[in-house]
């Protein structure tokens, strides 16, 4: 019963951390619709290409305290933004796997999101998704 | 032996060309170098520069006058060929001590095929995993620290440790409610170069009538698992590895000729590393064993352990503090002779000026001696406390 109380709490919390923000990814990217937990291990580095074969290319916008987008970031992949920051430098380092790519603004994101096969991230939801697909998140 | 001007011009070249590089903020986007249709090659690289001091002792290079003989530097591709394909590698040179001096090593080449989330395979050269840091002990922006516990992560021996030629498979297995099981299990080849941090120490251990002729290629098999429990953050791991006969060959000068001495040696290690990130703090504790079966009749065997535990705080974009307390132990059987153990409290500022630079500064307090690895430039040792300052900097894109 506790551990049922415990997993609906971190559910609701996952929910609203993603208020105000959208998943969207490149259109080639066939997957519709994803979960929290797949979404956290995309985030993470567990899993690295989409069910066609295709390389997971993670986009993620530059350090913005106030952000909902870092919020978000946060509540997925159970990391802080420096952590985050730590996580994936050494992965890359260690020959394991490519770092996010660092995109300054949202309009920036959603445009290299829509040039760049496999690509993902996390926009506010006010962003113009011109270009891009939105990932419905269970 | 390469001359001082040699060094100096190499560490200059280097520190120039990353700097620059850096500067130019290379984008791996805007790489398309198969072309605008092929695969995007992702660019990364770093170059270091510290400066060690020290109270009393030669540690890590000339510390007691100041040394700057603390330099890395590693530039990296990578990029996906083919679905679930991966190619990468990394160019590597450091100098530190007399370790590495500036040879330029193909730090990892590899191949690598994901099957799934459960499953994958690399091959080639490969970075060996143990612990939370053996396979990115270099890598200066990854961590709090200047210096790693040295006990566990000697800047001198990354030759020994930190790469093979060979292969692993890795993946992860959800547990469920339990969080999910990471492994890497690996065998191959490892590399031990007259220029690293094994060949100093067997030379350390030479009589002056001794010489190192050369170390022999070793294969070494291993894995490393990490428990990611449900609490975010956390993870427990165990690691292991052995190396079945590690051999070098020895000449030593008696009245009369030389003699070359059976030096061929099993080595086993373990490793168990529990690490939370919580917030804006990192907490990290690890515990390290090193066992010896030497072959030859009458050579004792040697056990050594290590063990520290650290905390760090981030406050904000710029700052971070931290500190650790480690404990080696060169020979569990003698836990009291200062001569092989050495204990350092060690506490470290960093600065991100930018997310592409940034600046340390350490202090440490050691007691003991049993790392030092450098017995001419040393040759009075006792128990009291010494102290080393370290200061480094870093660009990386």
């Amino acid at each position: 019963m506790v551990l049922a109380w415990v997993l609906l709490l971190a559910g609701v919390s996952q929910a609203a951390a993603l208020d105000g923000v959208i998943i969207i990814v490149n259109k080639s990217v066939t997957v519709d619709s994803i979960s929290v937990v797949a979404l956290k291990d995309i985030y993470i580095g567990r899993t690295t290409y989409w069910p066609d074969g295709q390389s997971v290319d993670i986009a993620v916008m530059d350090d913005q305290i106030t952000d909902k987008t870092d919020t978000a970031l946060e509540e997925i992949s159970g990391m802080d933004t420096s952590h985050f920051k730590t996580f994936w430098q050494r992965i890359v380092f260690s020959g394991r796997g490519q770092q996010p790519d660092r995109i300054g603004n949202a309009p920036s994101l959603v445009a290299f999101v829509a040039s760049n096969k496999g690509a993902i991230a996390i926009v506010p939801a006010d962003a113009d998704l011109k270009g891009v697909k939105k990932l419905e998140v269970k | 032996m390469k001359t001082m001007k040699d060094k100096t011009i190499k560490r200059l070249a280097v520190v120039l060309v990353l700097a620059a590089i850096t500067g130019a903020r290379l984008q791996a986007a805007d790489l398309k170098l198969f072309g605008t249709n092929g695969p995007p090659v992702d660019f990364h690289g770093f170059v270091s520069q510290g400066f060690l001091y020290s109270s009393s002792y030669n540690y890590l290079g000339d510390s007691s006058r100041g040394s700057f003989k603390f330099t890395e530097a590693g530039l990296n591709a990578s990029f996906n060929p083919l679905p679930r394909t991966r190619i990468a590698a990394q160019a590597f040179t450091y100098d530190v001590d007399d370790a590495g001096q500036y040879d330029l090593v193909l730090d990892y080449a590899l191949v690598e095929y994901t099957f799934n989330d459960y499953f994958g395979v690399r091959a080639g050269r490969i970075r060996r995993p143990q612990g939370i840091y053996n396979d990115i002990q270099d890598v200066d922006v990854a961590r709090t620290f200047v210096l790693l516990p040295q006990g566990i992560y000697d800047a001198r021996w990354r030759d020994f440790y930190v790469s093979l030629d060979g292969g692993e498979f890795f993946g992860t297995i959800p547990l469920k409610q339990a969080g999910s099981l990471s492994y890497e299990f690996y065998g191959g080849m490892i590399n031990p170069s007259l220029d690293g941090g094994a060949a100093l120490e067997i030379r350390d251990s030479l009589p002056a009538s001794g010489h190192l002729d050369s170390i022999d290629s070793a294969e070494e098999f291993g894995g490393q698992l990490w428990w990611n429990t449900p609490v975010d953050g956390l993870r427990f791991g165990a690691a292991g590895g052995v190396v079945p006969v590690f051999n070098f060959d020895t000449t030593i000068q008696i009245p009369g000729g030389s003699i070359r001495p059976n030096n061929r040696t099993e080595a086993v290690f373990q490793q168990y590393s529990g690490e939370y990130f919580w917030k804006a703090w990192t907490f990290q504790t690890e515990l390290f064993f090193k066992d010896y079966y030497p072959e030859a009749a009458g050579m004792a065997d040697m056990h050594s352990l290590t063990w520290y535990a650290s905390a760090a705080y981030r406050f904000n974009k710029w700052f971070e503090a931290g500190g650790y307390y480690t404990e080696y132990y060169g020979d569990t059987s003698q836990p009291d002779n200062s001569l092989l153990y050495q204990k350092d409290a060690a506490l470290a500022l960093r600065f991100d000026a930018t997310d592409w630079w940034i600046f340390k500064i350490e202090g440490h307090y050691i007691r003991g001696t049993g790392l030092l690895q450098e017995n001419p430039a040393n040759p009075v040792q006792n128990d009291k406390g010494w102290w080393l300052i370290a200061v480094k900097t870093t660009f990386s894109f």
